[in-house]
């Protein structure tokens, strides 16, 4: 078996037995969507980058005890939003002591006024983007990252019931914004 | 009763549709969601949306680019780790010799003195070893028996090596250390030609400093 058909399970099970090329392969796999998960989660490329690479290096610390109950991808989404929420907290009260809370975004401009004069999909992207986080999250993770019901619930340590009801509500949100923007879509 | 049940058909299906869009659908909801899709005039409407939705938030992700040199940085940062202690396929000896050799060297001789009581201990609860990753010797009478020899170790040697070695080849320890440091192993051999080879084997290993021929097969001639 070559490294483009070695599934991700064997080569985390190379890595649990010390193999620092299995978890480069897996990197080069699963970088680039680790970032942009971390990315949109924290608002922050520069968090991003540094927790990319420590969930990676958590991947060569904990290979052995991945019991594989769940897709590596889950798995590595998982260990990217639990050190993305540690950080966030930790900004949280580095602004708090800094007294710079102002710096907080505040959505600004709606997005019906900012969509004006763009098409629908322009539209719909930012419509996207402005979800709220927990909305927005899961939006990504089953339209870009390609997890089902039960993996997002695992990635956030949700009930399934609970990830359906965000998809519901993100969705019917994405629906109004469009509606508002002059795009009626007949639901919700 | 929850939100997601208090659902409306149409409500239930809209939520599905990201994940029928995905491919990650699978059973009575992929049924329902086909059904729908082939029975609601609407259907085929919402699903273009999720589409759009799909394309719209593969953008959004693709816009962000992560840096050039990542690649580059993590192979740096991995090459620095030393990870855990990955030791796939040891014997329990071998795993807890390992873990001794972690103290420094006098404490780690007196652990292994402390190690060979349990070993010799088990070996008289449970002759044969069954259960076990590592055979013992047997019970008294059989060790008096059995062929062995008397070795003695480097005070550096590494107790993982000695381990790795005594497994690959069949040796048991069955006494020690004496007070001069001296192991009593026993010698899987049937024939005195075997023995020698094997204590030969000992003698010329980095880690052990002496080597007395003890009990020789019957027919050692």
């Amino acid at each position: 078996m070559n490294a483009a058909t070695e599934t991700d399970r064997a080569l985390v099970d190379r890595v649990a037995k010390g193999d620092r090329a299995a978890v480069r392969l897996l990197f080069m796999r699963h970088h680039a969507r680790i970032y942009r998960f971390v990315a949109r989660q924290t608002g922050s490329e520069m968090m991003a980058d540094d927790i990319a690479n420590e969930v990676f290096l958590e991947l060569w610390k904990q290979a052995p005890s991945f019991e594989g109950r769940s897709e590596v991808s889950t798995w590595l989404l998982g260990i990217a939003r639990f050190k993305g929420l540690s950080m966030l907290r930790k900004k949280k009260e580095d602004w708090i002591d800094d007294d710079d809370a102002a710096q907080v975004p505040d959505g600004a401009d709606t997005p019906e006024v900012v969509t004006m004069k763009e098409d629908k999909a322009a539209a719909l992207r930012r419509f996207v983007d402005a979800l709220p986080e927990e909305h927005r999250t899961v939006i990504d993770l089953a339209y870009y990252h390609g997890q089902s019901v039960t993996e997002i619930g695992e990635v956030l340590d949700i009930p399934v019931a609970t990830v359906k009801t965000r998809m519901f509500y993100a969705r019917k949100k994405l629906g109004e914004a469009l509606k508002a923007a002059g795009y009626d879509r007949g639901w919700p | 009763m929850s939100a997601a049940e208090k659902m409306s058909r149409r409500d239930e299906m809209e939520t599905l549709l990201p994940f029928y869009l995905n491919g990650s659908l699978e059973g009575a909801e992929l049924e329902a969601v086909e059904e729908w899709l082939a029975t609601d005039p609407a259907a085929m409407n919402a699903l273009g949306e999720a589409e759009a939705e799909f394309s719209g938030t593969a953008a959004a992700n693709e816009a962000i680019r992560p840096p050039a040199d990542a690649f580059s940085r993590f192979s740096k940062a991995l090459d620095a780790e030393a990870g855990p202690v990955r030791t796939p396929g040891q014997s329990w000896l071998a795993r807890v010799f390992g873990r001794v050799t972690a103290m420094p060297a006098g404490v780690a001789w007196a652990a292994a003195a402390a190690l060979l009581a349990l070993v010799i201990v088990q070996s008289f609860e449970q002759p044969g070893g069954k259960g076990n990753e590592f055979e013992v010797a047997g019970t008294q009478d059989d060790l008096a028996k059995l062929p062995f020899a008397l070795v003695k170790f480097k005070p550096d040697a590494k107790m993982a090596d000695i381990a790795a070695f005594l497994d690959q080849n069949g040796l048991k320890i069955a006494g020690g250390p004496t007070a001069d440091g001296v192991f009593h192993l026993t010698i899987p051999a049937s024939t005195a030609a075997d023995y020698d080879k094997l204590v030969g084997l000992i003698a010329a290993q980095p880690f052990a400093e002496a080597v007395v021929q003890g009990r020789k097969p019957a027919d050692g001639g």
